[in-house]
């Protein structure tokens, strides 16, 4: 997935931006020395836009997205405030002290206001934001860290050093306070007037056109998330990502036949039947809220979740430890406790922590996370726990994959640094589902939930580049084993790493490739010629045949896909289905 | 309105003979008086006592927030003889207006302070002690005056608040005056500000008496019927690196000058460029004016202010009128005691504020009203009124007044429209 930023629209609209600045920065009480009200006099945004990279996207909806970015902005975009600074540094002491015990010059204190313009520029940032979107709420946008790396100032007073090193020093200081706490303010108020008014109309109205030209004028250094561009190329805002475009109108109404599916799943996940349909166009929203409180408890029961770098490393540690601890990091703890199987394979920290070194290694970058522990605690059985199931996919993928030879690791390792912006966790080799040895308490774990179908592979086959616990380990889905470096375009993939769409549905185009090259063999039921017998390989094909359907109708339905955007997903050769996201 | 322990300290340094025009701080007192006047804020009360020539306390209750009030305690080692029921206090000593400067000392003439101590004859070293604390704000104000010598007085200031750095802060200031010239110097704990100040006074010189009448000028600013002064001050604080100076002339006529009483200013701080003159004429016994003019060479900004008092005194009363008549008119009249004053400024960015100070009974009472008549929605910006009630039986006045005339003070309230 990428973004395509359509900076323009932006600079065109800085009037609001310029009000809601200046209001908020007379907001807070001034310093005595400033003597006036600031006014934001010019706001320039630059030429260049931000650089985006998707860590993690949480929670996916129609409504609502939420995502952690790391950006980077280098621009050009310059400030220019204006107002009246006190000359007299004795009238600023004086003032704000009880005149009982002041000596009350009689003139020593008069005041002398000076006219002062200050330009900021040169404004480097660089951090990671968390932005939230939701229809009701609005946009909120939360640094995580300090973002401002450096920043120029210039004013009036730059002939004098004293005092403009003293500026520096104090709008450095106000830009850190702004951006930590006022800008997701601003930007949430900003959304709210945007949003609120204009999306009954937007709905009912033509939308794409209304949305492009109503793009909400973002602060310029929290911006970057907004402008996202879909596969199709169209600039979509943040948040309606999927309301407002071409293909908003599949999403917009639920299909008859996902329903149908899902009725299915629900039905399978009582009967404890394998039968785990395929659901597209579905958006499974992963255990967003819970997830979140548990960023390093959720090392073993999540895996996959928050591959930020801290996090990584808190999850490596926490691996070590992990069949003692899982069943305390889990956040779903009932989930960790109804799979026996991620206790019973000690011998997972060891793979987690081979295969995340290795990976990590291999990487060289920070992978990203976009695998939703969709495994979720599935005991239930409702269907809403589709993406928690699938989010507990990971972790009964990862004991199972102790036995995945250590070679399928590095491939693995490789295949994600084939991938593009859709990587999977730096754990991901580990979480090759390996069916060697762990089959039938995986199948029978994994028929309490219905398996999301993902483009994971089940077994550790030797060319699989993403080893991703997806949702398809009971599909056979060979074809992604078969050609990790296809560069095949999948326009889907784009909206899939938001919506957890199948794998199947991810590539089409090498469904009959794939059709064709399934064969029981390449399963890795029988490549491990493990007690997975008849009853596997009968269901195997059963899913390669539906699979089979489900991509012929794909393809019919979706003639127009782009394939520029696709270049993650392409590097990644189709192999594999985009891995839902992790939450 | 001075209040009640301003008063005392009035009385004190009138009593041990300290004369406060004599600084540079005072330069523009008459000025100030007539045009920088405060404006009440809201309603408050003021109960006050001289419970014994050495000992006087005041309360204060106010209404900003939703109530405020102070209660203050003053001691004196100078038995001070001031009036002690608001009714016989002279209106005029409370309600400062047009300055008439008092005439310089000699600081021989201070002798007459002297005691007889254990049989040496010393010097009063009078000392008060004032302290005041401000209930909601929690805060503590403390002064301490001590006269060390015929010439010096020592003072000390101090604030104790929990929202102030340090807690607090003490100002000390030593000054010391000698007829001709005085100087002070100050120290601020509060980021360790130094300070001087200074003033000359030229002309008539106390230490060689003159009779200023038909004298002939000795040089050309010896004009015996005014007064020309001129001062500097300067500070400097090496916590914060800061500083000021500023430098002032004035001349002010003195009683025996015929013609209007009238006193100039002009305040320079050449580090800000800020200019400021004033002059300030009493065109009769009961009526002033002043008008203020500050400019600023380095932003060219200009302020013009114009102010006014007007005091009405009490009409002679029937009985006595016959006597009147056989005043003849170049006698020269006591004034009649003072009723009430109106005082009224008016800037040039259409600011307006109006004072009526009046006796109301046993009540001394302040009405304030600001004005904004550039803002046309909102006009008035504060309505005040501060009563004062003056010691000891008074207290029963002040309970009975407050009473009698309670529903004088709820009638102002609905007139308190941004008390703030």
């Amino acid at each position: 997935m990428a973004f395509n930023f359509n900076w323009s629209p932006l600079i065109a609209d800085t009037d609001r931006v310029r009000e809601m600045l200046t209001s908020s920065l007379n907001k807070s009480p001034k310093p005595p020395i400033i003597v006036d009200d600031i006014i934001v006099n010019e706001l320039n945004l630059g030429s260049t836009p931000p650089e985006l990279e998707i860590l993690e996207v949480g929670d996916l909806a129609e409504d609502k997205f939420r995502g952690i970015f790391k950006m980077s902005y280098t621009g050009d975009a310059y400030l220019t405030l204006k107002t009246r600074v006190q000359a007299n540094p004795l009238n600023t002491y004086l003032s704000t002290k009880p005149s009982f015990a002041s000596p009350q010059p009689l003139a020593a204190s008069s005041g002398l206001t000076i006219p002062l313009q200050i330009t900021l520029s040169d404004i480097r940032l660089s951090g990671f934001v968390i932005l939230v979107f939701s229809k009701q709420k609005g946009i909120t946008l939360v640094f995580r860290n300090d973002p401002l790396e450096s920043l120029k100032v210039s004013s009036t007073f730059d002939s004098i050093p004293f005092v403009r090193d003293y500026l520096q020093k104090t709008i450095e200081s106000q830009l850190r306070v702004l951006f930590m706490e006022d800008l997701p303010a601003i930007i949430h108020r900003l959304s709210l007037r945007m949003f609120s008014p204009e999306h009954q109309s937007a709905e009912t109205h033509d939308p794409s056109k209304a949305n492009t030209d109503e793009r909400a004028p973002i602060d310029p250094f929290a911006s970057s998330a907004e402008q996202p561009t879909d596969s199709f190329g169209q600039p979509l805002e943040g948040g309606t990502l999927f309301s407002h475009d071409a293909p908003s109108e599949t999403y917009a109404s639920f299909s008859q036949k996902n329903l149908l599916r899902l009725a299915a799943l629900t039905e399978s996940q009582r009967t404890l039947s394998l039968f785990t349909p395929g659901m597209r166009d579905t958006v499974y929203r992963a255990w967003a809220s819970s997830a979140d409180k548990n960023d390093m408890s959720n090392g073993i029961s999540t895996p996959l979740h928050r591959p930020t770098l801290s996090r990584i490393q808190s999850t490596l540690g926490s691996h070590s430890a992990f069949s003692s601890s899982a069943p305390s990091q889990a956040s779903e703890t009932p989930s960790v406790h109804s799979r026996p199987s991620l206790a019973s394979f000690p011998s997972a920290p060891t793979v987690y922590s081979l295969g995340s070194t290795a990976s990590r290694s291999r990487a060289g970058r920070k992978r990203k996370n976009r695998v939703v522990n969709l495994r979720k605690e599935k005991v239930e059985g409702d269907v809403s726990d589709m993406a928690s199931v699938s989010s507990g996919y990971p972790e009964s993928a990862n004991p199972s994959a102790t036995g995945s030879a250590e070679a399928s690791f590095h491939e693995d390792a490789a295949a994600a640094t084939r991938e593009g912006e859709i990587n999977t966790p730096p754990r991901s080799p580990k979480k090759k589902v390996g069916f060697q040895q762990s089959d039938t308490t995986r199948l029978g774990a994994d028929s309490r939930r219905p398996v999301t179908p993902r483009n994971s592979t089940l077994a550790p086959p030797p060319d699989d580049d993403d080893q991703t616990p997806r949702a398809s380990m009971y599909l056979p889905i060979p074809d992604e084993q078969k050609t990790p470096q296809k560069p095949e375009p999948r326009p889907s993939r784009q909206r899939l790493s938001r919506n957890q769409a199948l794998p199947d549905r991810v590539k089409p185009p090498e469904l009959p490739r794939s059709a064709s090259d399934i064969s029981l063999s390449n399963l890795p039921f029988s490549a491990d010629g493990s007690s997975g017998g008849i009853l596997e390989q009968a269901w195997m094909m059963k899913m390669a045949n539906e699979i089979a359907r489900k991509v012929a109708e794909e393809k019919v339905r979706r003639p127009a896909w782009r394939s520029d955007d696709e270049e993650g997903i392409g590097r990644r050769g189709g192999a594999e289905a985009p891995p839902a996201y992790v939450s | 309105m001075l209040e009640f322990m301003d008063y005392v300290l009035t009385a004190f340094h009138a009593q041990s003979r300290w004369n406060r025009d004599n600084s540079y701080a005072s330069l523009t007192a008459t000025a100030a008086n007539l045009l920088d006047f405060p404006v009440p804020n809201g309603i408050r009360l003021h109960v006050s006592a001289l419970s014994s020539a050495n000992f006087a306390s005041s309360y204060t209750l106010g209404s900003r927030g939703v109530v405020d009030g102070s209660l203050s305690y003053l001691y004196t080692s100078l038995g001070l003889s001031i009036p002690s029921r608001s009714s016989a206090l002279h209106l005029g000593n409370l309600v400062q207006g047009y300055r008439h400067l008092a005439a310089l000392q000699q600081p021989e003439n201070l002798r007459l302070n002297e005691i007889l101590r254990n049989g040496k004859k010393e010097e009063r070293r009078d000392a008060l002690l004032y302290g005041r604390l401000y209930l909601p704000t929690s805060s503590l104000e403390a002064l301490y005056l001590r006269r060390i010598s015929a010439t010096r007085l020592l003072r000390l200031a101090c604030v104790s608040d929990g929202t102030l750095p340090n807690g607090g802060s003490i100002l000390a200031v030593l000054q010391n005056d000698f007829g001709k010239y005085s100087t002070e110097y100050l120290y601020s704990t509060d980021s360790s500000l130094i300070g001087a100040r200074g003033l000359y006074n030229f002309g008539y010189d106390p230490r060689s008496p003159d009779k200023p009448s038909g004298r002939t000028p000795a040089h050309p600013w010896d004009h015996q019927g005014g007064r020309l002064s001129a001062g500097a001050e300067a500070y400097f604080s090496p916590m914060n690196k800061s500083g000021g100076i500023s430098t002032g002339l004035r001349f002010t006529t003195l009683p025996i000058h015929t013609g209007f009483p009238y006193t100039m200013t002009l305040t320079i701080n050449p580090l800000m460029g800020n200019l400021s003159s004033s002059y300030a004429v009493k065109a009769g016994p009961n009526l002033a004016f002043c008008s203020r003019f500050d400019f600023n060479v380095y932003s060219y900004e200009s302020d013009v202010m114009i102010g006014m008092e007007l005091w009405q005194r009490q009409q002679p009363s029937t009985e006595v009128s016959w006597a009147n008549a056989l005043l003849r008119s170049d006698w020269k009249r006591a004034e009649a005691d003072p009723n009430g004053v109106l005082k009224a400024r008016v800037d040039n960015h259409g600011k307006v504020g109006l004072l009526w100070e009046c006796r109301v009974k046993e009540l001394l009472v302040s009405l304030g009203a600001g004005f904004d008549l550039k803002k046309r929605e909102r006009m008035l910006g504060n309505v005040g009124v501060e009563p004062a009630s003056d010691p000891p039986d008074a207290i029963i006045f002040g309970a009975y007044s407050l009473q009698g005339s309670r529903k004088q003070i709820v009638a102002e309230c609905g007139y308190n429209l941004a008390s703030k």
